[in-house]
């Protein structure tokens, strides 16, 4: 199907909500997945699959029914159920939800490559084959995945919306690993499947698996250099907990009382865009509002907020374009593209100089919340941590454990890559969703590690 | 080949600040079709057109994917199963998609209300989930079954905010509260509104609290965190695909081998774990997995040692064994990958949680999740519950706020020192268990009942 298709099928199912204050949303997904384990394919996943919101609003209530049937008794189908949930919820009282946002000029992007569009299966196979020979080479194991998706999307509403976009994305993960589970770690990310370079990711990858003993570190608070997955990691969850306008609103959010406010390092300048190089483009968002670049810190200075339609009411304020869902979600909208600036520091190596001790850190995992308010996190490090012993990476590391502030971190951050790199966690759950997070690695003055495996 | 047809419903509902909050009602049906290429791999390919033409489309699709992967040492072996015939439906005594909207909206409208009241009280939620799964299921190896789950449930929540301190209380239980394999008649077996003012009063009480100290300590942990504990240390640390690796690009591995099943000591004597996929009300229960392996049920620890782990046909056959039937598949549009089914914690023989209390000098009780984390081969953890109290003189004291706790694995297991007894047990729900690329949700369910550790560190970096 073509976008013009998925605006058809759009307006073919608001037809079925004339009347209603409504917004049909079509989402059509294309994609590939393969995975590998011990240099071997494991598993090859070819999806194709459209979806199709159906959002009724009636007194400030939102109903909503989703299908993938999208013939017209399943179109009538959902619009009966999303009529019947908004009627069932008005009847609970005037509602919230301050009604359909206008219509609205949406930019244009070069988020879409029709190469990678075409979902070669060939070119995932050449990918796993050349990741497999690198790590070999070097006699290691290889793991990881290879994906590509086409995902194309248009709205229609009954407020005059109707707009229309396309996007690829591909990425790919490379863990290399060696007989004592030592691993190091490498990804990539592009909207062109042509821009993974598969030789190389093994390649850095394999750098990252040192042949010493690793070392224990006791808990205690550190100096650190996160590399980019490291930094992204952090910012994600700081979307989600200091940005969400919703939960801003409700005095749940880490930023509460402090717009205008000192929260980070004046090094620290931090964005949401989709029209930088090197982001994932997207046109608009689940509501059909533009996107457009957001400073959410300025030099270290709090600014903003996210809000799609519903937390904006709430604040007396306008959508900014990041709704995640028809309606707006129940939790609140969240930042999809952050950028966080660049500094001067040229290399990984020029921002351990300055640490006598500290940990370096590729890549942190298992992320989640102890605090909300403090932006509290705890997670392990994972596939290349390792000492800094006089400015310089040393001794492999056991796998640390952190709780530490996002924003405690951000606040003690000494020094920055120009080098910015986009960070991907596209949302493989339930319909595809490329988004990222591009940044620099960083030095920070305090990293605390609660603990560890070893 | 295997494929199976699956068609979906769910109807989610969310109510908060007196007004209903969201309702979203899913449908989705496909069929997803897995091949084994000898020499290749194994292809899956996706598809909603359930019609000749886009069926042979999505076989050709998956086979090409296969035959388009790396010549390396892909298995396509499968552990040897009976075909499977027949049908299974679980137990659902009131249908929930036959009851009107309004009717369920009324009784979260009721709760949520009771939730509110003091200005500290920022946001009130009652929620409610069910959701109905339809599967026909055929294989090259001659099986042909369907199978009908209906799962049913929901909670409230509270958050209360004063001075900087943000604080959060659930029933019963956190992350969407309690699902079951049933029908409505679960949800209305909570009878949430009976227990929205004691949580709305423990929020507010928690804002004032004194921090959970830090230190080691005797631990108690209430039955529904420890249902995340099993799930996170125990569950999938005893998958089998992990432990051969195969997840360790995403999921992670295991601190477990092969080797080790029949010796190693994983905990206590009092350490008993089952995975019972025939469990009533589990989440993970079903007539046949979704590669047709009849459900069983399977003990993984006794006294302490480990003795089976969970596996599907692919990781079975690699080392040789039956497979323990616990493939399962998120919809049409994923393939099955080892899951766990409904991994259990078997009851002991120390009475009540004031039994388990009373014999306790000095330590902390905590209960209620809100935050979890585990390394990538499921050794170093840490929780976080909602709520903690002080334990003195065998007796549960003041409140204590953001309590946490942390430990390695099997030194924690093997500090359990009393279990309560099966009056104590109770069976929860899971709905968030991610694992697998393109990404996957599996709702499973932990039989557990209230117990004791020794020597625990809470109050982690306070």
């Amino acid at each position: 199907m073509t976008v013009e298709g998925e605006l058809a099928l759009a307006r073919r199912a608001l037809s079925h909500l004339a009347g209603d204050q409504a917004q049909a949303t079509v989402t059509h997904e294309r994609s590939l997945c393969t995975r590998f384990a011990c240099s071997a394919a494991t598993q090859a996943t070819a999806i194709d699959d459209t979806s199709v919101e159906l959002l009724c609003v009636l007194d400030g209530h939102t109903g909503a029914a989703s299908t993938n049937q999208v013939d017209d008794p399943g179109l009538a189908d959902a619009a009966r159920l999303a009529r019947d949930a908004a009627a069932a919820a008005a009847r609970s009282g005037t509602g919230a939800y301050p009604g359909l946002p206008q219509p609205q000029p949406t930019p244009t992007h070069d988020g879409y490559d029709r190469a990678t569009a075409s979902l070669e299966a060939a070119v995932a196979g050449s990918a796993l084959a050349a990741a497999f020979a690198g790590c070999r080479d070097r006699g290691l194991e290889a793991f990881g995945i290879w994906t590509a998706g086409e995902v194309t999307m248009a709205i229609a509403s009954s407020t005059g919306i109707e707009v229309t976009d396309a996007v690829t994305d591909a990425g790919m993960t490379v863990i290399a690993r060696d007989h004592d589970g030592r691993s190091g770690y490498a990804a990539s990310t592009a909207v062109a499947a042509g821009a993974i370079d598969a030789a190389a990711l093994a390649a850095a990858a394999a750098a990252r698996v040192s042949a010493d003993e690793r070392q224990r570190l006791e808990p205690g608070e550190y100096p650190v250099v996160l590399d980019h997955a490291a930094v992204a990691t952090l910012l994600d969850f700081l979307g989600a907990l200091a940005f969400n306008g919703l939960a801003h609103a409700e005095l749940r959010g880490a930023l509460c009382g402090a717009i205008g406010m000192p929260v980070a390092a004046p090094c620290i300048s931090l964005a949401d865009s989709t029209r930088g190089p090197g982001t994932l483009p997207r046109s608009f968002d689940a509501e059909g509002v533009p996107k457009r670049p957001l400073a959410l810190i300025e030099q270290g200075i709090a600014r903003a907020v996210v809000h799609d339609t519903r937390s904006a009411a709430l604040a007396d304020t306008r959508s900014t374009g990041h709704a995640l869902a028809p309606g707006g979600s129940p939790d609140g909208p969240e930042p999809t593209n952050l950028v966080l600036a660049g500094g001067d520091a040229a290399t990984l190596a020029e921002l351990c100089a300055p640490i006598e001790r500290g940990l370096f850190v590729t890549r942190l995992w298992y992320v989640n919340t102890v605090e909300p308010r403090r932006a509290l996190l705890t997670g392990m490090t994972r596939d290349g941590t390792f000492l800094i012993e006089d400015g310089v990476i040393g001794r492999p590391l056991h796998d640390v454990r952190f709780t530490d502030s996002a924003l405690r971190i951000l606040a003690a951050t000494e020094q920055l890559t120009a080098a910015q790199r986009l960070v991907s966690d596209t949302d493989l759950y339930g319909r595809r969703f490329a988004k990222g997070v591009l940044c620099p690695a960083l030095r920070a003055g305090a990293f605390r590690v609660s603990g560890g495996s070893a | 080949m295997e494929a199976r047809w699956v068609e979906r419903t769910s109807e989610q509902l969310r109510v908060s600040g007196g007004c209903v909050d969201g309702i979203e009602c899913t449908t989705e049906q496909g069929v997803g079709i897995r091949v084994a290429v000898a020499g290749c791999g194994f292809g899956f390919a996706a598809t909603r057109e359930a019609t000749k033409t886009g069926l042979e489309l999505a076989l050709a699709r998956a086979v090409a994917v296969a035959r388009a992967l790396p010549a390396s040492r892909s298995r396509t072996q499968l552990a040897p199963v009976p075909p499977a015939h027949g049908h299974w439906a679980s137990v659902c005594e009131i249908d929930p998609f036959t009851l009107s909207l309004s009717e369920r909206l009324e009784l979260l409208l009721e709760a949520e209300a009771l939730l509110r009241g003091d200005p500290r009280i920022v946001r009130g939620v009652a929620e409610s989930l069910a959701v109905r799964t339809v599967v026909a299921f055929a294989s090259s190896d001659g099986a042909a079954f369907t199978q009908e789950r209906t799962e049913c449930g929901g909670g409230i929540s509270v958050h209360a905010a004063a001075d900087g301190e943000l604080q959060q209380r659930s029933y019963p239980a956190g992350h969407g509260g309690s699902v079951a394999l049933a029908g409505h008649e679960h949800l209305l077996a909570l009878d949430l509104p009976a227990h929205a003012p004691r949580i709305a009063e423990e929020a507010l009480a928690l804002l004032n609290a004194p921090p959970c100290p830090s230190g080691r300590t005797t631990l108690v942990l209430g039955d529904e965190q420890l249902a995340l504990q099993i799930h996170e240390s125990i569950g999938h640390a005893l998958e089998l695909d992990r432990i051969l690796l195969g997840e360790a690009s995403y999921a992670g591995a295991s601190w477990v081998s092969p080797a080790d099943v029949g010796t190693l000591r994983y905990g206590s004597p009092l350490l008993a774990i089952s995975a019972d996929a025939t469990l009533p009300g589990g989440l993970g229960s079903f007539g046949w997995d979704d590669e047709g392996v009849t459900a069983q049920r399977t003990m993984l620890i006794e006294d302490g040692v480990l003795r089976a782990t969970l596996s599907d046909r692919q990781s079975a056959a690699a080392i040789g064994a039956p497979s323990g039937g616990a493939a399962r598949a998120d919809g049409f549009a994923r393939q099955p990958i080892v899951r766990m089914t409904n991994v259990s914690l078997e009851p002991g023989e120390s009475g009540t949680l004031e039994q388990l209390i009373a014999e306790v000098p000095s330590g902390v009780y905590m209960e209620t999740n809100r935050s979890w984390s585990i390394d990538d081969r499921r050794l170093h953890f840490q929780f976080g519950t909602e709520i903690a109290r002080e334990i003195r003189d065998g007796k549960l004291g003041r409140l204590l706020r953001n309590p946490t706790y942390a430990g390695v694995t099997p030194e924690f297991w093997n500090s359990l020192e009393a279990v309560a007894s099966a009056p104590a047990w109770r069976l929860w729900g899971l709905l968030n268990c991610g694992k697998g690329e393109p990404g996957q949700y599996a709702h499973v369910s932990h039989g557990t009942a209230p117990a004791r550790f020794r020597d625990v560190e809470v109050g982690v970096l306070r």
